[in-house]
């Protein structure tokens, strides 16, 4: 018997509770988002609180199709008011002891732009919520424009490529450095494709936000937007890893360190040629996605290196 | 049943707001200073640091967040406070129209300030004039005591199962949030045994972890429908509450106010001011005078603005020879002030008469005993039958 329990591959034993959405439940086909919703609750527990707000998350979570929903209880914010949402619910439950694991639930949209205010005021008051950013790279739900977490170049409705235009001519906005400069109790990087990996994290959120904040962020590509092929989407999560696009690592007290190291990075054409809002990018413009990949892994592995902010 | 009486010290209105907010045992606080209101937000922490007050206190970052804190704890079955004015009233107006929405029983006390468009760090009634249609309960206070005896109240009301809707209580800022005055602060002991009933009621519905209980669902077609209806009623119920909780009040602690509307010397007057605030008092002063001098002239003070006060503006008010309105406040793209588009509105049902809007008070100028001694001179004269002008902007004359 533990012979058997052992052998089970691992990502297994994080699947502890019942599933809390039901089926049909509206998103689009092959979006990640659904995959990571299911399992967030998954492994945090039925007493998780969903917190969220407008956006591709919203229309489920907070039951436009009250046919197809979940069990979870949750709270509804105008998207300048997660994490302070969050605050009232988790501070009130924290007093009267009631046991809930508060997590907001955003896109990248209102956690780097519109909600950044209430996200950093929580973090720097050490909150005890875990805020959950889903990172798609832009404002899907409204019809995909930009954000400030779409990465320069990219096509976007609002950064259209045109006679003139070249997509979004600004880079995206470090938010994982951003919070790390925070130094949440605890914060980690995520994505479906390593779902062991997200699992743990995920374990250690729930346990660390009994101290104070945890962020999260969870590379959730939109195949809509992004113009992916649907049977595609845990590809992409893997090669933006496998290309150091997306990092995988986490960060207990403002100090980082990697869940995965990737030996041989690929270059970032393997992940920008499974998509199509890069594909009017030529040479310089994809060397230029190139550099930003490894000026910003390079800094992450010097503060690795360094034992950042101790 | 008759409460002890308080001990009566000499408080700011600022501090007035704190120890009733304190009095009334919130448990989770959250606000972000402003002129006028700070002192409520640095007293409320001083409270907690004293130990005087066992609540919750988020120095949250911005006023959108002070309102979003004490929704979400509210919707999870907290009592909460918190104070604002102006700048942070409108920065807080989605939330705040969320709040309504979610029929959130959050007590705020707004510091009444002009708003933005002209820097103005001044009084002036424009903050909550703005917010009028936000779904929320507002009622004008006049003096420190009505400060706090008026958020006591308040919770009475924005709690009542009946009725779970938001409060926002308004005082002028300056006039008031820095002007000292005896104040009798009710025991505990008291304050408890009036709250109290609001614990016999049925729970009201909440947000509980792991009991499948959402808040803000989207609100589709009847849906939405539905619940707006059921907000809206509230907030027709809510008047009658106001005047029985203000009753109750009165025989508990020796102190009323006339519920929706204080009317003074209406009864036989021919006619009637109405104003608002502490300018009331001042009314009222000259309403004295005016009667020594033969003029029978009645005050009406509008304590509630929302909901309207219909029918008590419409018995206060009806078979009365001429009303003058005096207004803090504008309303952009209409002539009149907004208390006086209000009453106009009601016209039909008081009888036809002169309705005369005056503009004063505007960005911390006096509303004047000269002021207002004119102003009872010509409704007077209009009731005469004398030409009148509609619209008088006071201070520009
Ligand atoms: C205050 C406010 N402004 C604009 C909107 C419209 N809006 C709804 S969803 C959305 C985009 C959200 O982007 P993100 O947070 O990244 O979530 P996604 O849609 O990508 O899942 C916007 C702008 C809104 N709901 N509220
Ligand atoms: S638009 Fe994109 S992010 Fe939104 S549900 Fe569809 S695929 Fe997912
Ligand atoms: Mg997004």
């Amino acid at each position: 018997m533990v012979e058997a329990t052992k052998k089970r591959n691992k990502v297994f034993d994080y699947f502890c509770t019942d599933e809390q959405f039901s089926g049909g439940v509206a998103w689009c086909a092959g979006c990640p988002l659904e995959l990571t919703a299911r399992f967030v609750p998954k492994v945090l527990g039925k007493n998780m609180v969903f917190v969220g707000t407008p956006g591709c998350a919203a229309p489920v979570l907070h039951g436009q199709n009250i046919g197809a929903w979940h069990k979870l209880s949750y709270l509804s914010c105008v998207m300048t008011g997660v994490a302070s949402s969050a605050t009232g619910l988790s501070r009130y439950f924290r007093r009267t002891g009631q046991d809930a694991t508060v997590v907001c639930f955003t896109g990248d949209g209102c956690a780097t732009d519109i909600g950044f205010q209430t996200l950093s005021g929580a973090a720097e008051r050490n909150e005890h919520i875990i805020y959950l950013a889903y990172d798609n790279e832009g404002y899907m739900n409204t019809g995909n424009q930009r954000s400030s977490a779409t990465q320069k170049g990219a096509a976007t409705t609002t950064t259209p490529v045109g006679k003139v235009g070249r997509g979004k001519p600004t880079a995206s906005k470090n938010m994982q450095m951003v919070m790390l400069m925070h130094k949440p109790k605890y914060m980690a990087t995520a994505t479906l494709s390593h779902l062991e990996d997200f699992a743990k994290k995920l374990q250690k959120a729930k346990e660390k936000s009994k101290e104070g904040f945890v962020y999260l962020h969870v590379f959730s590509p939109c195949p809509v937007g992004w113009r992916i092929d649907s049977n595609m989407t845990i590809e992409v999560c893997r090669t933006a890893v496998r290309t150091n696009y997306f990092p995988l690592w986490e960060a207990e007290d403002g100090q980082p360190r990697f869940t995965l190291e990737v030996a041989n990075p690929k270059p970032v054409t393997e992940f920008t040629k499974l998509m199509r809002k890069f594909s009017h990018l030529k040479e310089d413009g994809l060397a230029e996605l190139q550099k930003q990949v490894d000026e910003r892994y390079a800094l992450l592995k010097t503060l690795v290196n360094a034992g950042a902010q101790k | 049943m008759k409460a002890k009486k308080g001990k009566v010290s000499v408080l700011t209105g600022n501090y007035t707001t704190a120890y009733a907010a304190r009095l009334c045992r919130p448990e989770v606080i959250a606000a972000y200073p402003i002129t006028p209101q700070s002192e409520v937000a640095e007293q409320l922490s001083s409270f907690v640091a004293d130990g005087s007050l066992d609540a919750e206190i988020v120095e949250v970052e911005g006023e959108n967040s002070a309102m979003n804190v004490c929704r979400a704890a509210s919707l999870a079955g907290a009592r909460v406070f918190t104070a604002t004015s102006s700048y942070g009233l409108v920065y807080m107006y989605d939330t705040l129209l969320e709040t309504a929405g979610f029929r959130a029983p959050v007590v705020m006390a707004n510091v009444n300030r002009e708003t933005p468009g002209i820097h103005a760090v001044s009084s002036g009634q424009q903050d909550m004039i703005s917010t009028r249609d936000s779904g929320w309960i507002q009622i004008i206070v006049e003096n420190n005591q009505e400060i706090i005896d008026q958020i006591i109240m308040s919770y009475r009301l924005a709690e009542d199962y009946d009725i779970q809707l938001p409060i926002m209580v308004n005082y002028d800022g300056y006039y008031l949030s820095y002007l000292s005055e005896a104040v009798e602060i009710p025991e505990q002991s008291d304050v408890d045994a009036f709250l109290a009933p609001l614990k016999k009621q049925p729970q009201r519905p909440r947000l509980i972890p792991g009991a499948s209980t959402g808040c803000g669902t989207h609100g589709m077609e009847m849906g939405y429908v539905e619940a707006r209806y059921k907000h809206w009623s509230a907030l027709e119920r809510a008047k009658q509450k106001v005047d029985d909780i203000d009753k109750e009040f009165g025989e508990y602690f020796g102190r009323s106010y006339g519920g929706q509307i204080e009317e003074y010397k209406t009864a036989d007057a021919e006619i009637v001011i109405l104003a608002s605030g502490s300018a009331a008092g001042s009314v009222k002063t000259v309403i004295d005078a005016k009667r020594a001098e033969g003029i029978k002239v009645g005050l009406v003070k509008q304590r509630l603005f929302r909901p309207y006060p219909e029918e008590r503006l419409i018995q206060a008010l009806k078979g009365k020879k001429a009303v003058g309105v005096i207004d803090r406040s504008l309303c952009f793209g209409w002539k009149y002030g907004p208390m006086c588009m209000e009453l106009k509105a009601i016209a039909p049902d008081i009888g036809s008469m002169p309705i005369l809007s005056y503009i004063d008070g505007l960005a911390n100028l006096d509303i004047t005993i000269p002021h207002i001694s004119r102003v009872v001179d010509e409704v007077n004269a209009a009731a005469k039958g004398k030409a009148y002008q509609d619209v008088t902007w006071i201070p520009m004359e």
